[in-house]
């Protein structure tokens, strides 16, 4: 049983394990901390896009911390709100917006966060990218690697190596999925998905004739290289009429 | 080996080779070959580490009698073997204000230094055990291997030493933090990815005395009982890697190093990791990624590395310099050491001198010495004797110090007080021809390239403070630039990732707090009253003072200055690029700059 650890976060007294991330334990207590590069699906976060900052008081002193990534080892006081975090908040999402204006989908999160009026910021066109690097995280979690950040500074980007069609890549739009700026471009036809610059041949269930993937996810996905013949649905469905023609019902 | 007979040592470190340090040395040898001399043990000629005083070299020393000469030639040969018995070589010697100095201790440059890390610099061959062992080498980690690991760190936390990297964190603490996890194994980190602009402390310690940082590094692995320790050089320096890959195999075939360190049950292996030459890989964290093999970004993580540092197992990262002190400290003892220095920084702190000081170098002062003897007593002063504008501290993450504060005493704590910092130890000194505006706009053009790129704040808010300070230098800049500015540096300095994003900011947060006036006058008036940035100035020139000497039209690279010798030369304004080289050729002041007409 591990050390229970009550704690302030905005005047609301939450009851937390000690060692869990202050952004779980203000959600949990249906505190609002903006997000965008965090993702339930992963445990380790890269804590990279810093909007979630908050403020916390720990023996007298204050500090800005990263909510996602900061662990609650003692009692403490948080401010979520604070003068100092809305303000910085503002000008991380300022600085967000104009890194990646067509990020349609965060648009709503300014008026939540605010922002900072002025015409001095340059913005960078066409982009959507907002480098929370999920989608490297995804790619990773699935056992490919195929694509990473690259470059640093400025110039930093999310790309497979060198730019190529990188060979370790299924195709499976793992990282597409998890994007939540819509920034990972792909395009399908009837036969052939292409994403990071490599063309993927698409697999079609024997039966029912619906996509289920390409060749090489399906393969990764079954483990011993082989592509499954039907999709999952349609194999559920012959294991129903098999037992219903044995044993009479399912 | 130093014994006593005459030795002819030759400064061998980057900067003297790049000015022909080794056909010298060759010289010398071939001179004293040809005269029989060279196989005589009385003569060696020893390739040594870097002297201190680059911009002099090369410089060759005659011991014992200690007789220091400097910009010396291939052609010098002769005239240097002659004075080892015969007379000096008067026009080698060192000249400074008229005076002439033989000997190191008298040449102020070297008079106010206090050698700890440098001890052996410039005085023993790098490549030689022998040489370290024969001043004191290898004797404090005898001491350390008769001591309990609790021992060696509360010698080193009573010595009061601090991390030279720049943070000035206690080593000591930083030491017991590390050896408190029962986690196995410990390992122990030497960060040689030195990259600040102008800074070159690091580098001439590895090159220098190599064997010191080996001695330092197997001291701190016998504190937190690690058995491999990496150190991490980065990609450029190429000799340092050398010399210290040299030392570490002498050390093993010496049982210094392996599976018994001196006969002891202790064993530590050491190997070198080659840095990429990324600036942000000087980040512990991200300099334990590239280690590991990893993109080298920093980690977001409350965990510090003493705890889960390098393969998430505790780590202790000490700087070159740190472990070089680590050594005397041992053999010397921590009250020795705790006596150079302030109350809360001790020992001393090397610095990389550059920029428009009349001697550049490299020095090594005890703490809390004065910028002003820095620069005007060992450095003398600026040249040309113009007037002093900042000095830059502490590379990217420093700042730029003014007139007012030169006599603060420079220690971790002082210069942080007054919003500045001492940094790591690079220096670059700026008369009144430098633009604060674009030495910020510099800083955060060179971040732009270094940052790892990772976190918000500093990836985008660099780009944004890059954008915004060439506007102000391009004469684009509008009121409210310097608020704007100064919102982004704070956000950045409370919500980055890592150190170097938090202190991203400095550069500009310091030019604004001190020179505010320059930027003003860049964004109201569109003047820059240095006359530096080229969209805001042309230069023009005085006709009652020029001579007519013609520096300035042969200085010229857009050929835009005319004039018959002896008569008052002209600048044609359709022509000039404002690049300043006309003002840096003229010697007669004669050289105006004025605001360039929108």
């Amino acid at each position: 049983m591990s050390e229970t650890i009550t704690i302030t976060i905005d005047g609301k007294e939450c009851t937390c394990e000690k060692g869990e991330y202050l952004y779980d334990v203000a959600k949990r207590n249906g505190i609002f901390i903006p997000v965008f590069c965090r993702h339930d699906a992963f445990e380790d976060h890269r804590a990279c896009c810093r909007i979630c900052i908050v403020e916390v008081e720990e023996g007298g002193r204050s500090k800005v911390v990263t909510s996602c990534v900061y662990p609650v080892e003692r009692e403490c006081n948080v401010q979520t709100r604070s003068e100092k975090i809305m303000e910085e908040r503002s000008v991380i999402m300022a600085l967000l917006a104009h890194r990646a204006p067509e990020a349609a989908s965060f648009k709503p999160m300014v008026g939540r966060v605010g922002t900072v009026e002025t015409d001095r910021l340059v913005t960078l066109d066409g982009e959507k990218c907002i480098l929370c690097a999920l989608c490297v995280q995804a790619c990773n979690s699935l056992g490919t690697g195929a694509i990473s950040t690259v470059n640093r500074g400025t110039e930093k980007m999310i790309d497979t190596p060198y730019g190529k069609e990188s060979a370790a890549c299924v195709g499976c739009l793992s990282c597409a999925n998890v994007c939540p700026t819509g920034a990972i471009e792909y395009s399908e036809d009837d036969a052939v998905r292409t994403i990071w610059n490599r063309e993927f041949e698409l697999i079609r269930c024997g039966e029912c004739g619906q996509i289920m993937g390409t060749r090489d996810s399906l393969a990764l996905a079954a483990g011993n290289n082989e592509v499954p013949a039907v999709c999952d649905e349609c194999r559920k469905k012959h294991m129903a009429d098999e037992m219903m023609a044995t044993y009479r019902y399912v | 080996m130093i014994n006593g007979t005459d030795k002819i040592l030759v400064c061998c470190g980057t900067s003297c080779i790049a000015n022909g340090a080794l056909d010298v040395a060759d010289a010398i040898e071939a001179e004293l070959r040809a005269r029989n001399l060279g196989e005589s043990v009385e003569v060696q000629v020893t390739r040594t580490g870097c002297s201190g005083e680059c911009e002099q070299g090369p410089i060759v020393r005659l011991m014992p009698r200690d007789t220091m000469y400097y910009r010396v030639k291939v052609a010098d040969a002769a005239a240097i073997v002659d004075s080892l018995e015969g007379e000096l070589a008067t026009k080698l010697l060192y000249k400074r204000d008229g005076e002439t100095y033989e000997h190191m201790d008298d040449n102020p440059f070297y008079a106010l230094q206090h050698k700890v890390v440098l001890k052996d610099v410039g005085i023993i061959d790098p490549l030689s055990l022998d040489d370290y062992r024969a001043r004191g080498g290898y004797e404090g980690l005898k001491k350390a291997l008769e001591m309990t690991p609790e021992q060696i760190i509360d010698e080193v936390e009573k010595s009061g030493l601090r991390g030279k990297g720049g943070a000035g964190f206690p080593t000591g603490r930083k030491w017991r933090s590390a050896a408190s996890y029962d986690e196995w194994p410990h390992y122990i980190v030497c960060n040689g990815d030195e990259g600040d602009p102008g800074a070159f402390m690091d580098g001439s310690t590895m090159e220098g005395s190599p064997h010191a940082v080996i001695e330092g590094m197997i001291i701190g692995a016998l504190a937190i009982c690690a058995e491999e320790g990496v150190l991490y050089i980065r990609d450029e320096y190429a000799l340092a890697r050398d010399h210290i890959q040299h030392a570490i195999d002498d050390a093993y075939a010496a049982g210094i190093l392996g599976e018994s360190i001196m006969g002891t049950k202790h064993k530590l292996d050491l190997s070198i990791v080659r840095g990429g030459g990324a600036f942000v890989c000087g980040e512990s964290t991200a300099l334990m990624a590239s280690i590991e093999g990893r993109v080298g970004e920093p980690r977001a993580k409350y965990i510090r590395s003493v705890q889960r540092g390098l393969f998430d197992h505790p780590t202790v990262l000490n700087n070159v310099e740190t472990l070089a002190s680590i050594p005397t400290i041992l053999r010397e003892g921590a009250e020795a050491y705790a006596r150079i220095g302030t109350e809360g920084s001790k020992g001393t702190k090397v610095f990389a001198m550059v920029g428009k000081v009349k001697h550049t170098g490299l020095v090594e002062v005890p703490m809390g010495t004065t910028l002003r003897t820095l620069i005007y007593d060992i450095g003398g002063g600026i040249i040309d004797d113009r007037p002093f504008k900042a000095i830059q501290t502490g590379g990217p993450s420093g700042g730029c110090i003014p007139e007012s504060l030169l006599d603060l005493p420079v220690d971790f704590d002082t210069l942080t007080e007054y919003g500045a910092m001492m940094g790591s130890g690079g220096m670059i000194v700026m008369d009144d021809r430098s633009c604060m505006v674009e030495v910020a706009r510099y800083y955060v053009d060179f971040l732009c390239e270094e940052s790892c790129g990772k976190c918000t704040p500093c990836r985008e808010g660099l780009r944004q403070m890059r954008a915004i300070l060439t506007d102000i230098c391009e004469g684009r800049g509008k009121p409210g630039d310097i608020e704007l500015l100064e919102r982004i540096c704070h956000t950045m300095e409370d919500a980055s990732l890592c150190a170097l994003g938090r202190t991203a900011a400095n550069p500009v947060l310091t030019t604004i707090k001190f020179f505010r006036d320059e930027y003003e006058a860049h964004i109201n008036d569109k003047t820059c009253p240095a006359g530096v940035c080229a969209k805001l100035t042309q230069f023009a020139i005085e006709a009652d003072v020029c001579t007519g000497c013609g520096m300035c039209s042969r200085a010229c690279p857009a050929g835009a200055i005319a004039g018959e010798r002896k008569q008052a030369h002209v600048i044609d304004p359709a022509k000039c690029i404002a690049c300043g080289s006309c003002r840096e050729a003229c010697r007669f002041n004669a050289v105006l700059t004025e605001r360039r007409p929108a």
